[in-house]
């Protein structure tokens, strides 16, 4: 057996919002997740999905359950940097120049600068960026900027990549394009991929398994386990079970979003 | 960087503005103590032009020893600040409102303190002033940053030494340059007023207000203009300090493009 990369056992998440109001963000997640799958986390806005991605990720912590990345806590694999995060938006410092935030977290680790450099220059041959490696990121595209923030999550090879809508904010052909390329990304490096995203097309395209949550106080509705045939690419598009799949995720989310107009009535 | 083109305009309007003085001077026969010709004025800045470039580089000299001594003292209390939220929270509000205190007021003060002849007593005045909107600027730049950068830098297991020096500081720069730009041109003023309030005889401000008070107004009005080329010129070094330093930035880039 091998060991899972991510286990959540009865994970929950209280914020404090005001001296006596507190928010339910996450309830009850029990989820596993295997080495060299990709996960995607759908729901509705606010249902907890990015706070999800940084209780793994140890940026915030858990006020009920246990993590456990690698088989290690949560804190102890973002001592160890076990995973690589991806941003919504790139978050690339204006200040240095591409290949020198690729290097970035090389450079934290203490690499000579030329096996740095070496390693950032592959990085960027991988994501489709050489030619621009001495541009500064307000120089790129959108999507180009959001290739970048890929290379260098991928920097320190890491086991797990953590992504909170890396796509978001790009248009549709973009999307796509980008899709596939992450598509071929996951499959070169087989890292374990978790996704969060709002798009189902995108959810199904790239997931083995796809992961419906609800509205607040964010709980796992379902679990659409998507067999669509690896690799992927425009064929999968027309793939009857791609429909299938994203009916399935559509129907569940639809429920999920039916019990936030029940709490509201409530309310 | 700079085109002749782009600033045709305003070269003209400046020799307008001159020529329009000149002729106003001349034709409606302004008595020279309510306000020199510029040709008068050029004539007294020719003639007394060691006398003015010698006083000039000892008032310059004290605004660039009051604009050194107070931007350090800005940054290390803004790093300190940055460092201990505690810091911070005390001394922020005292900041923000001293800011707003004329501390040119507190001249004849410092000038009992530490001599008048002393140009270490303009110095400090020079300091002061300089200090405050050196660090309100250090510390908003410190502590104004993308919150995911910090999230980024975390996931990398960064101490927060690290990310003051990857992050912080980098980021600060843009908001630090506006402060040395700030004062570049207050420690000029605060060098050139404070001596008003008496100084050494071969300081600019002392030799502005006795040409003054002799009558002599084409003298100080040479010394006046000797302030602002000084002045003048000091921002343009942090200018184009600031251009080599962060190239990178947008206020930067939009100037050169």
């Amino acid at each position: 057996m091998t060991q899972p990369v991510v286990t959540l056992s009865n994970v929950g998440m209280v914020f404090n919002t005001g001296s006596n109001n507190k928010t339910v963000a996450l309830k009850e997640i029990n989820l596993t997740i295997e080495p060299g799958e990709f996960v995607a986390l759908i729901g509705p806005s606010g249902c907890g999905k990015s706070t999800l991605l940084r209780l793994i990720g140890d940026l915030i912590q858990p006020t009920l359950g246990d993590i456990l990345v690698n088989g290690k806590t949560a804190h102890q694999a973002r001592l160890d940097q076990d995973y690589g995060m991806v941003f919504q938006a790139p978050v690339l410092f204006e200040w240095r120049s591409i290949i020198k935030n690729v290097m970035l977290p090389l450079e934290l680790r203490g690499y000579s600068r030329a096996e740095q450099q070496k390693q950032a220059r592959a990085l960027l041959s991988l994501v489709e960026l050489t030619g621009f490696e001495n541009h500064y990121p307000w120089q790129l595209s959108g999507g180009m900027q959001q290739r970048a923030a890929i290379a260098r999550a991928l920097a320190i090879q890491p086991k797990l990549l953590l992504m909170d809508e890396p796509f978001g904010a790009l248009d549709e052909m973009t999307r796509e394009r980008m899709n596939m390329e992450l598509h071929k990304i996951w499959q070169q490096t087989q890292t374990t991929i978790v996704f969060v995203t709002h798009s189902i097309a995108e959810a199904v395209f790239l997931s083995t398994r796809v992961v419906v949550m609800s509205a607040r106080p964010g709980e796992i509705l379902h679990v659409t386990n998507v067999d669509l045939p690896i690799p992927r690419g425009d064929h999968t598009r027309e793939d009857p079970r791609t429909f299938e799949s994203e009916t399935e995720v559509r129907e569940w989310l639809r429920k999920a979003n039916k019990k936030t107009i029940n709490s509201a009535v409530e309310r | 960087m700079i085109s002749l083109k782009r600033n045709l305009p305003a070269i003209l309007l400046f020799v307008a503005a001159i020529v329009l003085w000149e002729t106003l001077v001349r034709v409606l026969q302004i008595q020279k103590f309510l306000l020199p010709a510029p040709s008068v004025i050029w004539e007294s800045f020719t003639t007394n032009f060691d006398r003015l470039r010698h006083i000039g580089w000892f008032t310059a000299q004290e605004a660039l020893g009051g604009f050194a001594i107070g931007c350090t003292a800005g940054i290390v209390v803004a790093l300190a600040t940055a460092r201990w939220t505690l810091v911070n929270e005390t001394l922020m509000p005292f900041a923000i409102a001293a800011n707003s205190v004329p501390i040119i007021a507190f001249a004849p003060i410092l000038n009992n303190w530490f001599g008048v002849d002393n140009p270490f007593s303009k110095m400090m005045i020079v300091a002061v002033i300089v200090f405050f909107p050196m660090m309100i600027n250090t510390v908003r730049g410190l502590t104004l940053v993308d919150p995911a950068a910090i999230e980024l830098m975390r996931s990398y297991a960064a101490s927060e030494f690290t990310i003051l020096r990857k992050v912080r500081f980098p980021n600060a720069l843009p908001y630090m340059f506006n402060a040395f730009k700030v004062a570049a041109t207050l420690s000029m003023i605060g060098a050139v007023v404070s001596e008003y309030f008496g100084g050494n005889r071969s300081a600019l401000g002392v030799y502005i207000t006795q040409e003054a008070a002799q009558f002599r107004f084409q003298n100080s009005w040479a010394a006046i203009i000797v302030a602002c080329m000084i002045g003048i010129a000091f921002y343009l070094v942090v200018l184009g300090a600031e251009r080599l330093t962060i190239p990178w930035h947008s206020s930067v880039r939009g100037a050169r493009a």
